[in-house]
C-alpha cells in the first residue's frame, strides 16, 4: 500500500474504538463542551464588543453613579452611598443586556441554517441551550466580577464581605438563567429578528425600570411597587443590595429562593420554546 | 442490491400546498444517486425528510436500515449530511469549525485534530484553515461544508445542490470528491437542477417534478428511451408540420413545447431529415432553421413533463 491510498483509507475507515459508542452521559458532556468553546470563541473574536459589554456596567458607575450621587435624598435609599446603592442595579442591568445579546448566537444559528445543520447530527437537543446557558452564566459571572471590582475601587465597602461577594454571584447567576431564558425562548418564538429586537427592545428598560434597581421598594408609587414586586429583578437586586449595604441577613436567602423559583419557570419556558421550535422534525 | 436509502409512498405538505407526493426512492450501496428536477420539485424537502429534519406525512422511509421517524437517532449517526444553503459559522477559523463539529460527532477528544486535518486535506482546504471563516470564498465555504460532511465517516454523505452557486473550476472539483467518494464506497445522493452535473455524476436519478418522481433510471437508459436523435424544427406552421409528421415510420414522438420549436424525437436524424425536408416542401410549411442534436435528460424531462427544465433554471 503506498503512502498516500494509506492516508486515503484512514480517512474513510472508521477506527476500531468509534465502532462502540461511549456513554450517552459522555457524548452529552463532549458535546456542552463543544458548543462552550463555539460560544467562546465567537466572543472573544468581537473584541471591542467585549471590550464595550464589559466597560459598560463601569461607566455607568462611575458616571452616572458619581453624578447622581449628590442628588439623592440619602433618608430615602437608606445609606449616603448612592453608588454602593445602585451597585446591583447596575449588576442587575448589565446581566438583562447580556441576556439580550447571550440570546443573539441562537437566534443567527435559527436564521442562517446553523441549527438545522446541528439538528441533522447525532446530538442530544439539549446540549445546545444548556452549552448557552453555561456560557451565559460564566459571562454574567464575570462580569459581576467586574462590577463589583470597579465599585470597590471606587470605595463602595461590601458589608457582607468574600463570602457575601459570592452569594452575589449566585444571585446574579440565577437572574442571568432567567433572562437568558426568557430571551432564548423570544429568540425561538419570534418569526424574524427585526421582532426580537423590537420586543427586547421594548421591554428592557421597563423591566430595569419597574424594579428596584435605582429607587428603593418603598419610595415608588403604589401600582409601580405591585409591578416591582412579581418583577424578577427586584428579588436579585434585594439579595445584593442586602449583602452589600448591610452583610448576611435572613431576607437574602428567602430572596434567592423566589429567584430560584424565576429561573426555574423561565428556563421551562424557554425549554419548551426552543421544543416548540424543533418539534415539526422527528 | 442492498437499498441504503429507501423511501415509499413519502408525503409532505405545507399547507394545501403538496410539497413530496407519494415518493418512492431506492439507493443502492455505493451508488450515485441524482434527484433531478426544477426548483420547488421537491427535493428539499424530499432530503430533510431523509435527513430526519423534517417528519414525512405518510409513507416510510429507512436510510442506512433505519426508519427516519423511529431511530432518528442511528439516521443521523450514519450520514453525512451537506445542506443547500452555507450555514453561518462567524468569526471562527476553518479548523474550529471542524474541530467543534467532530466533537459534536463524538470523535474520541484525542482524534479531533487528526480527524479534522484529514477533512479538511481532502477538500484541498489544509492550507486555508487557519484563517477565519468570514474571509472564504463562497466556493471555499462549500468546501468547508463538505469536509464536515465526512466527518463521521458517514455510511451515506447526502447533498442538497453541491454546487450551487460555484464558479466552473469549483464544480468540476465538487465531483470529483463526490466520485472519490463512491471510490471509497460511501453511497451519495445529491439533489441538483443542473442537467450536466446529473448526467456526468449519477449512476442513476430520479427526475422528480411536482413532488413526484417522474421517471428513474441510468442517466443513458434515460436518454436513450427518448431516442437516438432529437430534431429541433422552427417553422411558421407548426401545426400542418406536426400533423404531417405524426404516423410517419421514422417519428417516434413529437413534442412542441413553449419555445416555438417542434421537438421530433426519432431513431436515426440521417434518415429522418430528408424526409422531414420533403414532407415540409409537400405541405407547404416553411423551415427556417432544422438542427439535431443527441437527447440531453433535458428531452427527457421534455417528454414525461411537457416542459423544458432549462426553462426554469432560467428563471431560477
Amino acid at each position: 500500500m503506498t503512502v498516500e491510498q494509506d492516508v486515503r483509507a484512514q480517512t474513510f475507515a472508521r477506527p476500531a474504538e468509534m465502532r462502540v459508542e461511549t456513554a450517552a452521559g459522555l457524548q452529552w458532556a463532549q458535546e456542552v463542551l463543544a458548543l462552550t468553546r463555539r460560544w467562546y470563541l465567537l466572543l472573544i473574536r468581537e473584541r471591542l464588543n467585549l471590550v464595550f459589554s464589559i466597560a459598560q456596567p463601569a461607566i455607568w458607575l462611575v458616571f452616572f453613579g458619581s453624578g447622581v450621587d449628590r442628588a439623592i435624598d440619602a433618608s430615602a435609599i437608606g445609606t449616603d452611598d448612592y453608588i454602593a446603592f445602585m451597585l446591583p442595579g447596575i449588576i442587575a442591568f448589565t446581566i438583562v443586556g447580556g441576556g439580550v445579546a447571550g440570546a443573539m448566537p441562537l437566534l443567527w444559528d435559527k436564521e442562517q441554517g446553523y441549527l438545522d445543520k446541528m439538528m441533522s447530527m447525532p446530538i442530544a437537543r439539549s446540549s445546545i441551550i444548556v452549552s448557552r446557558f453555561v456560557f451565559q452564566v460564566c459571562l454574567g459571572s464575570a462580569q459581576t466580577i467586574a462590577v463589583v471590582l470597579v465599585a470597590v475601587i471606587m470605595g463602595v465597602r461590601i458589608e457582607s464581605g468574600v463570602l457575601g461577594v459570592l452569594a452575589i454571584l449566585v444571585a446574579g447567576g440565577l437572574l442571568a438563567l432567567a433572562v437568558t431564558s426568557v430571551f432564548v425562548g423570544l429568540a425561538y418564538w419570534v418569526p424574524g429578528h427585526g421582532t426580537f429586537f423590537a420586543i427586547t427592545g421594548f421591554i428592557t428598560l421597563p423591566l430595569l425600570f419597574m424594579s428596584n434597581a435605582f429607587v428603593p421598594l418603598d419610595t415608588m408609587p403604589g401600582w409601580m411597587e405591585v409591578v416591582a414586586r412579581v418583577n424578577p429583578l427586584t428579588y436579585a437586586i434585594g439579595a445584593m443590595r442586602t449583602l452589600v449595604l448591610d452583610g448576611w441577613e435572613m431576607s437574602v436567602l428567602g430572596a434567592i429562593a423566589v429567584l430560584a423559583l424565576a429561573a426555574i419557570l423561565c428556563l421551562a419556558a424557554g425549554a419548551d420554546q426552543f421544543r416548540r421550535k424543533t418539534a415539526d422534525r422527528v | 442490491m442492498t437499498a441504503v436509502i429507501e423511501a415509499e409512498g413519502l408525503v409532505r405538505s405545507f399547507g394545501p400546498h403538496r410539497a413530496v407526493d407519494q415518493l418512492d426512492l431506492h439507493v443502492g450501496r455505493g451508488e450515485i444517486f441524482g434527484l433531478l428536477g426544477p426548483n420547488g420539485a421537491g427535493k428539499t424537502t424530499t432530503i430533510r425528510m431523509l435527513t430526519t429534519l423534517l417528519a414525512p406525512q405518510a409513507g416510510v422511509a429507512r436510510v442506512c436500515g433505519f426508519d427516519v421517524m423511529r431511530q432518528p437517532g442511528e439516521v443521523r449517526r450514519r450520514i453525512g449530511h451537506v445542506m443547500q444553503l452555507v450555514a453561518w459559522r462567524g468569526l471562527l477559523t476553518g479548523r474550529e469549525c471542524v474541530e467543534i463539529e467532530a466533537s459534536l460527532y463524538h470523535i474520541p477528544r484525542p482524534r479531533v485534530r487528526k480527524r479534522a486535518e484529514e477533512v479538511l486535506d481532502l477538500v484541498g482546504m489544509l492550507p486555508h484553515a487557519d484563517r477565519l471563516w468570514t474571509e472564504y470564498s463562497g466556493g471555499m465555504k462549500k468546501r468547508l461544508d463538505l469536509a464536515c460532511g465526512l466527518l463521521n465517516y458517514p455510511e451515506a454523505l447526502i447533498l442538497d445542490e453541491p454546487s450551487l452557486g460555484l464558479d466552473v473550476q469549483s464544480r468540476h472539483g465538487v465531483w470529483e470528491y463526490i466520485r472519490s467518494l463512491q471510490q471509497e464506497g460511501v453511497t451519495v445522493l445529491i439533489a441538483t437542477n443542473y442537467l450536466d452535473e446529473a448526467d456526468r455524476l449519477c449512476n442513476r436519478l430520479t427526475i422528480i417534478d411536482h413532488g413526484r418522481a417522474v421517471v428513474t433510471g441510468a442517466p443513458s437508459d434515460l436518454k436513450r428511451s427518448v431516442g437516438g436523435d432529437v430534431v429541433q424544427v422552427m417553422t411558421d406552421a407548426p401545426q400542418r408540420l406536426r400533423a404531417a409528421v405524426e404516423g410517419q415510420p421514422w417519428a417516434k414522438s413529437i413534442i412542441e413545447p413553449d419555445d416555438g420549436q417542434l421537438h421530433i424525437y426519432v431513431e436515426d436524424a440521417s434518415v429522418a431529415l430528408p424526409a422531414l425536408m420533403q414532407l415540409g416542401v409537400e405541405r407547404d410549411a416553411r423551415m427556417e432553421r432544422v438542427t439535431y442534436s443527441q437527447p440531453t435528460l433535458d428531452d427527457v424531462f421534455l417528454m414525461h413533463t411537457g416542459r423544458e427544465l432549462r426553462d426554469q433554471e432560467a428563471v431560477a
